[in-house]
């Protein structure tokens, strides 16, 4: 391989690797939130759920009151928070604080009685014979799935910006050999074509592994049996997967024999095509997810 | 003399008949909420509603529970982040407390007063229209719970970075029984 001539594809790769990770680490400094939850007439309210969602990431923490009503919260990132308070047999209550690095903060909550908990005899959840499973709150999942899904916008927000490099290179890869400065056709490629078309090949690559690994390494929900589109948006991933790992072996196969002043032969000649099924292959993947564009169009006829 | 006697004792007699006490289960249930995307309507279906119901003194109170997770959009990816967004792990179920007169049990139409606990808040909506169908023994209600996104502070889905509409009515069909 030309190292010279790659300089260009390894430089985009470094800036794009550093440029996304940084993103990924925030620092955060603890604070802590601490009170207690009690009823109308000043009645600690035990097993209350207590959730502490932050106001600009969204993130929430979640605890329950113990026998006496009181809760607390410790390492929170200091920002605005919105502290929510559900209880069975009581109107949901929340309120707002802003937590800071300083020291602990205190909160205290009154739940008022659930309107429908004031007339007498009225069903309660217990009367409806759910299990206990059913109706507990479980945080480790809950931290699970904002996880899930964080990863998974990021999958989506990065898959789009692949495409950008993708179909660019896809465009290109002709232009590598076709065109000269001056627009005549030549048959031989240009450094600045070749060198171009190689950039983005290596800034798909780079972006396209970033993009999977946001989907590979999104935290896997238990008791989940998948189905509908995203399994189909799967199974394409097992074309365009190892499309990626080939394209770029093969394009740097090509990009050797080309700067050799040799034809492209041999397996190096599979580079194009290769390249061009792996791009089908992830364009059907993006169209599986959103399918019902079309049957929205048709009903719509 | 006595006949008059007869009526005004049968007329003083409806308002006690009408305020029978009555409870009701609730057999089987459908409800669906819709969310609007701009590339995707989609419905989310869920069975595992379950529900009473008590008539006494002239009012009733019905209460309706459902598992946030049991809904079906078709796509688990979606109903994952649906699970997310309303924070279904933390707050699994969603509780409707209906209540209304028992007069207009009688009623093809029953407008209720509703207090929806959701994603940890609560939410109250008023004179909400039922269409109630008797079939036997069977008491078919039907209607449309107008929820929205920011009624319980829920940050809207988004897909392709384009969010859900604030809108998310859940369409109501449950056929009860008394017991």
């Amino acid at each position: 391989m030309d190292w010279k001539a790659a300089r260009p594809v390894f430089r985009n790769a470094v800036f794009l690797f550093f440029f996304l990770i940084p993103s990924l680490t925030p620092a955060e400094n603890p604070a802590t939130l601490a009170g207690a939850v009690t009823d109308a007439a000043g009645k600690a309210v035990p097993n209350a759920t207590v959730t502490a969602r932050n106001n600009a990431t969204g993130q929430s923490a979640l605890t329950r009151t113990n026998a006496t009503g009181a809760y607390s919260f410790a390492n929170l990132p200091p920002g605005g928070y919105t502290v929510s308070v559900a209880a069975d047999g009581f109107a949901a209550k929340d309120a707002t604080v802003t937590l800071t690095a300083s020291g602990p903060q205190t909160l205290d909550l009154t739940l008022t009685a659930s309107a429908a908990q004031e007339l007498p005899n009225a069903p309660t959840l217990g009367d409806l014979g759910f299990s206990q499973q059913q109706m507990q709150a479980d945080p480790k999942l809950q931290a699970m799935l904002d996880k899930h899904t964080e990863m998974l916008k990021i999958h989506q927000r990065l898959g789009l910006i692949t495409a950008i490099p993708m179909a660019a290179a896809l465009i290109t890869g002709p232009m590598a050999k076709a065109k000269g400065h001056n627009g005549q056709t030549i048959t031989e490629p240009t450094n600045a074509n070749l060198d171009f078309h190689a950039a983005l090949g290596g800034a798909t690559t780079v972006l396209y592994f970033t993009t999977a690994s946001f989907a590979v390494f999104a935290p896997k929900i238990p008791d989940t049996h998948k189905h509908g589109a995203i399994r189909v948006h799967e199974a394409l991933a097992f074309i365009h997967g190892p499309g990626m790992i080939l394209t770029p072996i093969l394009g740097a196969m090509a990009y050797n024999q080309e700067n050799n002043g040799q034809k492209v032969h041999g397996l190096a000649s599979a580079h194009g095509p290769v390249a061009v099924a792996t791009a089908i292959a992830y364009g059907a993947a993006i169209v599986a997810v959103s399918w019902p564009i079309h049957i929205k169009f048709w009903e719509k006829q | 003399m006595n006949r008059n006697l007869l009526l005004a004792l049968a007329f003083a007699a409806l308002p006690l008949a009408a305020q029978t006490e009555s409870q009701w289960v609730a057999d089987q249930s459908t409800l669906i909420y819709h969310m609007s995307h701009p590339m995707h309507e989609v419905d989310g279906t869920s069975h595992a509603a379950r529900g009473k119901g008590l008539c006494h003194a002239g009012q009733c109170d019905f209460l309706i529970a459902v598992p946030v997770k049991s809904f079906d959009s078709g796509d688990t990816n979606r109903d994952l982040h649906m699970i997310e967004a309303t924070r279904g792990a933390q707050f699994p179920m969603i509780v409707v407390r209906a209540h209304f007169p028992q007069s207009q049990t009688a009623f093809s139409t029953v407008s209720a007063d509703l207090e929806v606990q959701f994603a940890g808040q609560t939410a109250h909506y008023t004179n909400v229209p039922f269409q109630r169908t008797a079939q036997g023994n069977e008491v078919r209600i039907t209607g449309t719970i107008p929820l929205t996104c920011s009624d319980f502070k829920i940050d809207r889905p988004s897909f392709l970075t384009a969010p859900i509409k604030n809108e998310i009515p859940v369409r109501v069909d449950m056929t009860w029984h008394a017991q």
